[in-house]
């Protein structure tokens, strides 16, 4: 389908020439909107907590706001909020926050799960770390601690020193009866799978219903990786102490599009420059970054329908190791990056800079044979074909209602991605191509990511022709930053970016000091995670495990 | 047809002793059949234990652009013993409720099975335990038994994953040995005999193939049954792999599904024999294939034991090649390919056969 022939019936309210017309967006609402707020990157709708589900469907029906991006909780002096930042997936520029504020002594608020699935997983985690009650959920569980944890983490009353007991439960008995299955005679079994699996691509904990060796039910354990990343970076004053977190959350290596996520929130937030050199840096290097994020989700997917000893895995490995090399000349570091700095990047290219631009066109120019490899190798395998082709289905439709983005989106036939949609840093000046596959299944995610190095070849390509002839006088890597950076108080922004795995958000509110008082991460993952209960339910447990690997998640990023 | 077997190794053994085979006491022939029968066994454990722990891993390796293991010894053979100590001092645990003795005899039994399939099999330069007439049978029936010490393994073991791994194994083993078997009896249509004999035993299945198929000038090439019927000695190659459980249908084990199936429970001694059965199945199907479709121990030149070691090792190397470059199909594709493919090629196969005997004849 295609963006231009929109038909008049399209959901298209308040869309004007330049931008949203918030007024009219607020009649559509017909007096729901209690009052408006100012955000940075958008407008914010007030609205009551018992009205939260018939005011985001009339915006996802009437006005087509169909990205429900994530859910925000924090709490203030006087009140908690839950904001719901909303994007339609046509065109990520179309923003709108819906902010629900709720009592401090009882806070109820109704759930969103019931307009958009994604919202489902988002609220579990803002009970679970505000502690904003969701009527109406369908399943307010913890998600990132513990059952059995005391208090909510991030609410001002939570006790610090209180001592959690994490009990472990002795296992179950496998030969247990269990009949969660449908019918009166299913005969069911339950299995964990993970958190310490060979498939699992991290601790992830599934907990599994098998009928034979057929999925009936399967629930996403999430939360062993969780290290209060959030916290750590509210603790963090924004001009250095939060930069080098970013890199630990997506380490496949998604360093550099981390921190790209919160250089761009911050520099949005405090009005940063950033010189057109160091836009060109961050491109190239952010690409680079991507293509070693892909190579990994393309051997580890084939690690998943190979077992273990294959070459795939290997050899992509082997290709990704030279894009390490690289981004270690530049950066000093091979994973934990930290180059970006709010206003540029750390430093320039390496020394000699010919000889570093010659050892990345070298790597360009191998690139198209190593991926010719890959294809002979797995995707034109006929066993490889039925073993990824119509397997692990999703849907645009669902695609969209579980917020999935980046690549798992784009197997769906979602186009839709934030370097060209909302554009930042040097993309809207280099030609590429984004990818997409109508597939919708394994095998179309895995040919969307393959395809995506190749575009991201072409981006670095630009990038390097770019640089070389940069002239000498005119290279500045960094622009003007204040050394204690304060921006003004209240102010609010929410702002992604497109890391390898999707849409990378990140809210921040300021406070008027040096430390963000809210910093929420939007982690792609964990959106393209939920979609696995509906990719594998009535599958065999081998395509629930080769539709893991497709979604490619990476556990530092779902739990942060 | 009955044809008096081929010197066994236990007649050889008596003679250098210089006794007369005939009139040697039970006693003694029972003390010098236990000495042939480890020579044999010692001879496939040989072969097992530089593909174990060191030969699997220098191939994988180059296959995947790798060194792999070359610190200790030359070119790192050493890792063998350094491995072997490793492997045997581990510590054995044992889960609290798995059921015991099967959750012990499985492994002997899945090792032992393998290797007693040995007995028949003739290695050339007159290395052959016992030829029965009933060879092929023999040896297709003990391979079996391999089917119930997995099984065993997978439901002593009280784990989820083994029992499903155990439940896998069964349902492949019955769906690819019968391919297997039904190819296997295409060379008993050609050959006319179920005994394996040896190159001197005209009328056996291995004698059968030292005859001339044809010459190109001074080179006769034999007929071996993989060169009159490729079709049966590509399907039993396939079947094989099944039986051995490798790529791509490494199903039974499956790591990135099912952990490691039926041995996820098993460590120390019991793992090493889980490992080393496995690798002398992989050898017995080698060795198999040898047999009934390569002529045996046949070869120019260079002795039959030395021909038979290459053969063996040729079919392992394919299995590598296979796990390393092969994704692994979904079981229910692997029972549809095992019944709905291979059994009816089988069939085919079998037909095809009689005609070609018919034709020839």
């Amino acid at each position: 389908m295609s963006l231009q022939e929109r038909t008049p019936s399209e959901p298209d309210v308040g869309v004007t020439e330049d931008g949203l017309d918030y007024d009219e967006l607020e009649a559509l609402l017909e007096g729901r909107v209690l009052d408006r707020e100012e955000h940075v990157n958008a407008e914010g709708f007030v609205i009551r907590p018992d009205e939260v589900e018939d005011v985001l469907s009339t915006l996802k029906e009437e006005a087509g706001f169909d990205h429900c991006s994530a859910v925000t909780a924090q709490e203030y002096d006087d009140r908690f909020e839950s904001i719901y930042h909303l994007k339609k997936y046509d065109d990520p520029t179309q923003e709108l926050s819906v902010v629900v504020p709720t009592s401090k002594d009882e806070p109820v608020s109704q759930s969103a799960a019931g307009v958009y699935d994604t919202a489902d997983w988002h609220e579990r985690e803002a009970y679970d770390l505000v502690g904003i009650n969701y009527e109406d959920h369908p399943d307010l569980r913890r998600i990132l601690l513990p059952e059995t944890w005391q208090g909510h983490p991030l609410s001002e009353r939570y006790n610090q020193t209180q001592p959690q007991v994490v009990p472990l439960r002795e296992h179950a008995n496998p030969l247990e009866e269990d009949h969660r299955g449908s019918g009166d005679d299913s005969d069911t079994m339950f299995v964990n799978i993970g958190p310490h699996h060979p498939a699992t691509h991290g601790v992830l904990h599934v907990k599994t219903v098998l009928d034979g060796e057929q999925i009936v039910d399967l629930d996403p354990d999430i939360g062993y990786l969780h290290r209060s990343e959030e916290q750590m970076c509210q603790q963090g004053t924004y001009r250095h102490q939060i930069m080098p977190y970013p890199d630990r959350w997506d380490y496949s290596p998604g360093g550099l599009l981390n921190e790209w996520a919160y250089a761009r929130a911050a520099e949005d937030l405090a009005d940063i420059d950033v010189p057109e050199y160091a836009q060109v840096l961050r491109t190239m290097s952010a690409e680079l970054t991507r293509i070693a994020a892909h190579m990994l989700a393309v051997g580890t997917f084939g690690l998943d329908l190979y077992g273990d000893f294959t070459v795939i895995f290997m050899y992509a490995v082997r290709d990704r190791e030279v894009v390490q090399n690289l981004l270690e000349d530049l950066t000093g570091q091979r994973l934990m990056f930290n180059y970006f700095r709010l206003g540029g990047v750390a430093w320039d290219l390496p020394e000699p800079r010919d000889e570093y631009l010659e050892k990345i066109r070298d790597f360009l120019d191998e690139l198209p044979d190593r991926l010719e490899e890959y294809h002979n190798l797995i995707s034109g395998n006929e066993i490889f074909q039925m073993r990824a082709v119509d397997t692990g289905i999703l849907q645009p439709e669902t695609a969209k209602s579980y917020g999935a983005t980046g690549p798992v989106a784009r197997g769906s036939g979602v186009d839709y991605d934030l370097r060209r949609d909302d554009p930042y840093g040097y993309y809207d000046e280099l030609d590429w191509d984004v990818v997409t596959e109508d597939g919708c299944d394994n095998y179309a995610r895995l040919l969307v990511r393959m395809q995506e190095v190749e575009e991201s070849a072409k981006i670095i390509k630009q990038c390097v022709d770019l640089l070389e002839d940069w002239p000498e006088d005119d290279r500045e890597i960094q622009s003007n930053v204040p050394r204690t950076l304060r921006p003004d108080p209240d102010k609010e922004i929410y702002r992604a970016v497109e890391g390898a795995k999707g849409e990378l958000g990140i809210y921040i509110r300021s406070d008027g000091t040096d430390k963000p008082a809210r910093f929420k991460i939007r982690s792609p993952c964990f959106s393209n995670l939920q979609t696995l209960p509906v990719m594998s339910e009535g599958e065999y447990i081998p395509d629930m495990v080769a539709s893991l690997g497709s979604l490619d998640i990476v556990l530092g990023e779902v739990d942060r | 047809m009955i044809v008096p077997g081929a010197m066994s190794l236990t007649d050889r053994f008596l003679e250098l002793l210089g006794l007369d085979p005939s009139t040697a006491g039970p006693l003694l022939v029972f003390g010098v059949s236990i000495l042939a029968a480890g020579l044999v066994g010692s001879f496939v454990l040989l072969n097992t234990a530089f593909a174990g722990p060191y030969a699997k891993r220098k191939i994988t390796a180059s296959f995947t652009d790798r060194i792999s293991v070359n610190r200790i010894g030359p070119a790192g053979i050493g890792t063998i013993v350094v491995d072997s100590v490793r492997l045997l001092s581990k510590e054995l645990i044992i889960p609290e409720d798995a059921d015991r003795p099967a959750y012990d005899l499985a492994p002997i039994v899945l090792a032992g099975s393998a290797l007693l399939a040995f007995a028949v099999i003739p290695m050339g330069s007159g290395i052959q335990l016992a030829d029965p007439e009933i060879g092929l049978a023999y040896v297709f029936a003990i391979a079996s038994i391999a089917s119930l010490g997995l099984l065993m393994a997978g439901y002593a073991s009280n784990n989820k994953y083994s029992f499903l791994g155990g439940l896998r194994a069964v349902a492949q083993n019955i769906a690819y040995e019968i391919p297997l078997v039904l190819t296997g009896a295409s060379v008993v249509i050609f050959a006319g005999t179920l005994q394996l004999g040896n190159v001197t035993t005209p009328d056996t299945i291995v004698g059968a193939q030292q005859a001339t198929l044809f010459t190109i000038g001074s080179i006769s090439i034999p007929s071996w049954f993989g060169f009159i019927n490729p079709f049966a000695f590509a399907l039993f190659m396939a079947a094989n792999l099944a039986e051995v459980g490798r790529n791509p249908f490494d199903i039974p084990e499956a790591p990135t599904e099912i952990v490691a199936g039926y041995q996820t429970e098993y460590s120390s001694v019991y793992f090493v024999l889980f490992y080393l059965g496995e690798f002398i199945h992989i050898f017995l199907g080698g060795a198999i294939i040898a047999t009934l479709f390569l002529g045996g121990p046949a070869g120019p030149v260079l002795p039959g034991i030395v021909w038979f070691t290459i053969k063996i090792w040729g079919v392992f190397l394919l299995t590598q090649w296979a796990r390393s470059a092969v994704p692994r199909v979904r079981i229910d594709q692997l029972i549809q390919i095992g019944w709905k493919g291979m059994l009816v090629l089988s069939l085919a196969n079998l037909l095809l056969t009689a005609v070609i005997v018919g034709v020839i004849a």
